[in-house]
């Protein structure tokens, strides 16, 4: 019973340190192993570019991202980057280029907190959506892309 | 309306502010050879020191993969000729980022990096330009250290940095002591905020004055991003005031999601004897992207409101990479790379009478192509001297350009 109630503890601690990170539940990678995987598996990328500390993050993943639908969706569709924007982590671009997080912010106008940028497995721009989101315009936006990709692919 | 003179409607046409300044600066000449295949020149460091002047000599500092490595190099030139020397790496065989660099006495320099988790740091000696002496690396005493910055005064060389010590970093000062043969010795290393670490504090920069050391950093443990500064006793450089607040919040509401607004890369300058300067980018009107924000540190001991730097016209257009530089004689510029125009261009803003002049373009930073990443500092006499990198487009190959610039008239 102590130890369960430790764990308990423990658990409340970590989660509170989670400020506003990519949403629970899916799997989120970085985003030069997003290109990687990209690569390999020909699907283009879900990019979420948050920020410590982002409101409007957290709301999008408590209201929008929760659902499963949204959730089995994007995973399907697509390969999936975290970016936190203000963030010094390095990555090396398709180009070979090593940049940090919060310059890849820059490259694809992250201006605000949350962006999400739909790529090509070569990083370029099909689609962006900024600022807070809802379930229905998650789903709007992979329309929206699928019928880019369908109508590039004829 | 008939009776009215000439000279009342020749004034309707005068601007409604009149500056005192006014910035005249040469032509742009290339710090690195033209566009190279796949080739990416980076400047970027804690509080973007890339620029320094010692003496006659201009110093630039930058990371590349010229080789495929990322590594730091350095080019220096006499300030009234127009070339810049052969690149010289400065950099060991690891992957090193992220150099900055002071000019200390004598046509000296000291450069530190990142490079394989660690941080390094080499002097330089230019006195002979066409020769310079470059002494041995020295690698700092710490596990795992990032995001590190130069700052000089005399002999004495001040190095902070991110050091990490579990799940955290802290902030890192070593004051070093430099002798004539380049040899350094250790005089303090202290953590700059020895309370318990609870989230990371990251990218310092720091100011030294005769007596004092002023250290500002980009601190997380508010659960969002905020700068904080601390200045140090009068000649205790490692006994160091509580942190305070630089960036303040946007209002008092409650948020019911998230921990505050975002803001990064803080820049200090230090102007007239003992005034200090913050700027960063901050993004409280979070529509319109980050913008320019500083704050003064009062004679009481205190960081101001905060102010935008940059004028109402850069409002609803994105800013980034904040570069200060201040002078003894009370002269203080900010620069960074602005999107107003679309394309990225430089500019700056100086403050004067307690006010931000109206922005301006950088002539020679600014136009077609990306102009990027500034870094400015000023020599002895002065004058302002601007490194900046070039891009042709978003994400092409790279290179680096220099240009300095003169206060070419004071009406008073």
């Amino acid at each position: 019973m102590k130890k369960q109630f430790t764990f308990f503890l423990l658990l409340l601690f970590f989660s509170n340190l989670s400020f506003s990170d990519e949403p629970e539940g899916y799997p989120f990678n970085s985003f030069d192993q997003a290109m990687q995987q990209a690569q390999e598996t020909a699907k283009p990328v879900f990019v979420y570019f948050g920020r410590y500390g982002c409101g409007y993050c957290e709301k999008t993943n408590k209201e929008a991202f929760s659902s499963s639908e949204v959730k089995q969706i994007y995973t399907s569709h697509y390969i999936l980057a975290y970016v936190d924007s203000e963030s010094g982590k390095r990555l090396r671009l398709p180009s070979g280029e090593r940049i940090t997080e919060r310059e890849l912010g820059t490259r694809y106008k992250a201006f605000v907190s949350p962006v999400f940028t739909f790529i090509t497995t070569e990083g370029t721009r099909i689609h962006q959506i900024v600022g807070v989101q809802s379930i229905e315009t998650l789903l709007e936006a992979d329309k929206k892309v699928q019928a880019i990709l369908s109508q590039a692919a004829l | 309306m008939k009776n009215m003179h000439p000279v009342f409607f020749f004034c309707l046409f005068l601007p409604a502010t009149t500056y005192a300044q006014f910035w005249s600066f040469g032509t742009p000449v290339d710090v690195t050879d033209g566009y190279a295949d796949k080739v990416y020149h980076h400047l970027e460091s804690a509080g973007r020191r890339n620029i320094a002047v010692s003496s006659r000599t201009v110093a630039i500092v930058w990371e590349d993969n010229r080789n495929g490595n990322p590594s730091v190099y350095l080019s220096l030139k006499n300030k009234n000729e127009t070339d810049f020397s052969t690149e010289l790496k400065i950099s060991g065989s690891g992957e090193a980022y992220e150099p900055g660099i002071a000019a200390l006495t004598g046509n000296r320099f000291a450069v530190s990096w990142e490079e394989d988790g660690k941080v390094f740091i080499r002097v330089i000696n230019a006195q002979q330009l066409k020769s310079p002496k470059l002494a041995t690396i020295i690698q700092l005493p710490s596990k795992e250290a990032m995001q590190s910055g130069l700052t000089a005064r005399g002999d004495q060389l001040f190095v902070t940095f991110s050091e990490r010590t579990g799940r955290y970093s802290h902030i890192r000062l070593i004051q070093l002591k430099i002798d004539p043969e380049e040899n350094l010795s250790l005089l303090t290393d202290c953590i700059v905020d020895p309370a318990p670490v609870k989230d990371d504090q990251l990218y310092p920069t720091a100011v030294v004055t005769d007596k004092q050391i002023m250290i500002a950093w980009e601190d997380r443990r508010m659960g969002h991003t905020i700068i904080m500064g601390s200045l140090s006793q009068s000649g205790e450089f490692c006994q160091f005031s509580a942190p305070l607040r630089i960036s303040k919040r946007r209002g008092e509401r409650k948020l019911p999601y998230g921990k505050g607004h975002g803001v990064s890369r803080v820049a200090l300058g230090q102007y007239g004897k003992s005034d200090f300067l913050a700027a960063w980018a901050d993004k409280r009107n979070f529509r319109d992207g980050y913008d320019i924000y500083a704050s003064v540190y009062d004679k009481i001991g205190l960081w101001e409101a905060n102010s935008s730097v940059q004028d109402e016209f850069g409002g609803v257009a994105r800013q980034w990479h904040t570069t200060v530089a201040g002078h003894l004689n009370g002269r203080l510029v900010v620069a960074w790379s602005d999107e107003r125009e679309d394309s990225s261009d430089i500019f700056y803003s100086w403050f004067e009478n307690g006010e931000w002049s109206e922005d301006m373009p950088v002539p020679g930073a600014s136009g077609i192509g990306e102009e990027t990443h500034p870094s400015i500092t000023f020599d002895a006499d002065g004058n302002l001297h601007i490194a900046w990198v070039v891009r042709k487009e978003v994400g092409g190959t790279t290179r680096l350009r220099y240009m300095s610039g003169s206060l070419l008239h004071r009406s008073k």
